[in-house]
């Protein structure tokens, strides 16, 4: 199909050399703009989502819940050493009281802190590997042993519902991406169908000299590859211009709050595809479209 | 001892058998043709205007399929034949249509190269038979022009130019010589008779039957009504030179 740009410069006059049709590179452009963007946000999430479960499922928070504070300070230390010493575990790190009680202070209040209300001590473990669900129970009966009261909550549980609220918009993104890529096909068709009508003579003509149906369908592959090529340029120019401003806001706005969200560099290379997908596509369907038509005749 | 058509030993080129063709649900347009076509030969189809003669032309060069009997083209049944082998039989007969059917937006010289790269010949090869075409029909100077800007006679003979180019084993030509002046017609008609003479079918649909004078063994087919007649009332053409044969 790619020998079809190749055609001969005076096979290419057969149909004028004009565009397909005036306004068709520029919906193209409009839809492959829109198409990079959902693209662009799909991959972002995916990235996010991918990065953020791998981060989480490698963090949990170790919980010891004891009313006194000098025997809570005991037992958080003897934790600490001992978790230390188990294999696999990147970093532990115990929260000082002080540290807690800033934690728990804008959901609880401050009066209620000076009430002498008992707070856990906290411990933030990371693993270097995410961890399976039995390697927990044993860490848990094995700090259990030191202190009774201990909780391991794994950070990827309390997080779970904004990841499945990530993954759903994915799969969102994927299903507006694959609604425009039918809506590009379907402008493909209904452009290749006037310009066959316009030159539904020429068409004939060829026909009745021999021509075959690819003959004819190569003329109308090429140009329509040429006005999806436009467009898918254009649409990509503006696509990656629109990203590149959104990033530098990105970069200055509050990095903890969006701890993740990075465009990654692999979906540069998704995105440069994307409009050569398209305009194969449209090739396609452009080749389909005319044999479909010229089959009509005898 | 019997009696055997001396041109039935030949190979046929067209054979049409009790052909009938009707539109739609007309009534029919051609009724029980049958004749045989020669190689080589030379044919004037006449007829009243609404005859048929546009429509016999169209089975000819593959058109249109006839609605009944058989038609034998280059020895295969055209009926029958495949859509995806129609092509090849297409780029072995050329059309001279009544309306010219010229490609507006190409050149003299693209009109007339059309066929040769329809066959894929390369363009370095066409170059010149086009510019000995271009020349032959007096349109040397006009190369570049387009349809629109040529007068009717002008366009004529570039379809004319158009069918020939590729030396067709069958040459059908509607109405070939109606816009032109005499000395043209006649130089075209010198054309379709020297590639008669090279082995090509000629068949004319005209209205002046004063051309068959103007080429030498030509032979004529009347249509009437979409009926097949001659004057010994036989439907069936060319009229038969008999051999006696043991």
């Amino acid at each position: 199909m790619l020998l079809d740009f190749a055609l001969p410069a005076h096979d290419r006059k057969l149909i004028p050399e004009g565009r397909l049709s005036g306004p068709m590179p520029w919906v193209i452009a409009i839809i492959l703009f829109l198409t990079l963007l959902v693209a662009a946000s799909g991959l972002t999430l995916a990235h996010a989502a991918q990065q953020g479960g791998q981060d989480l499922a490698r963090q949990f928070t170790v919980q010891i819940i004891v009313t006194d504070p000098f025997e809570r300070a005991a037992k958080r230390a003897e934790v600490t050493q001992y978790l230390r010493q188990v294999d696999g575990i990147r970093s532990v790190e115990p929260l000082s009281d002080a540290s807690v009680r800033k934690l728990i202070e804008p959901v609880l209040g401050a009066d209620i802190l000076d009430a002498d209300i008992p707070v856990p001590a906290l411990i933030d473990v990371r693993f270097v590997h995410a961890q399976a669900q039995a390697n927990l129970r044993t860490l848990r009966a094995s700090l259990r042993r030191i202190a009774p009261d201990v909780r391991l909550d794994p950070h990827s549980a309390w997080m779970a519902p904004f990841y499945r609220l990530m993954h759903m918009l994915l799969v969102l993104a994927g299903t507006v991406f694959l609604l425009l890529m039918a809506a590009t096909s379907a402008v493909v068709i209904l452009a290749v169908r006037s310009t066959l009508n316009t030159h539904r003579g020429t068409l004939e003509i060829m026909h009745l000299m021999g021509g075959t149906d690819l003959q004819a369908a190569r003329l109308f592959q090429r140009r329509v590859a040429l006005d999806a090529l436009w467009g898918g340029f254009v649409g990509f120019c503006a696509a990656a211009f629109v990203m590149a401003t959104l990033s530098d806001q990105l970069a200055a706005a509050e990095p903890s709050l969006l701890a993740g969200v990075a465009f990654p560099v692999y979906g540069w290379i998704i995105l440069a595809l994307i409009p050569l997908a398209v305009t194969a596509l449209a090739m396609l369907m452009a080749r389909f479209t005319v044999i479909s038509a010229l089959k009509k005749m005898l | 001892m019997r009696f055997v058509p001396f041109l039935a030993l030949m190979q046929s080129v067209v054979e049409f058998d009790n052909v009938g063709l009707r539109y739609g649900t007309g009534a029919e347009t051609l009724t029980d043709l049958s004749f045989t076509l020669y190689p080589g030969s030379f044919y004037f189809m006449t007829g009243a205007s609404g005859a048929g003669k546009t429509s016999l032309l169209k089975l000819l060069y593959l058109a249109h399929r006839p609605s009944r009997g058989a038609i034998r083209i280059f020895g295969h049944d055209a009926i029958t034949l495949p859509r995806n082998r129609l092509p090849g039989f297409r780029r072995r007969i050329g059309v001279v249509f009544q309306d010219f059917r010229l490609v507006p937006h190409l050149s003299t010289f693209d009109n007339i190269a059309l066929p040769l790269r329809i066959a894929g010949i390369a363009e370095r090869e066409l170059r010149g038979p086009v510019a000995e075409m271009l020349a032959w029909i007096g349109l040397s100077e006009r190369a570049d022009a387009r349809p629109a800007m040529l007068s009717g006679g002008e366009q004529q003979r570039v379809a004319i130019a158009r069918a020939v180019i590729g030396r067709p084993e069958i040459l059908v030509a509607d109405e070939p010589t109606g816009n032109v002046d005499p000395e043209m017609a006649l130089r075209l008609l010198q054309l379709f008779s020297a590639l008669n003479k090279l082995g090509t079918t000629v068949v004319v649909a005209t209205h002046d039957i004063h051309l068959l004078r103007d080429v030498e063994g030509a032979q004529m087919m009347r249509l009437d009504n979409g009926r097949l007649s001659d004057p010994t009332g036989s439907l069936r053409y060319p009229p038969k030179p008999l051999v006696l044969r043991n």
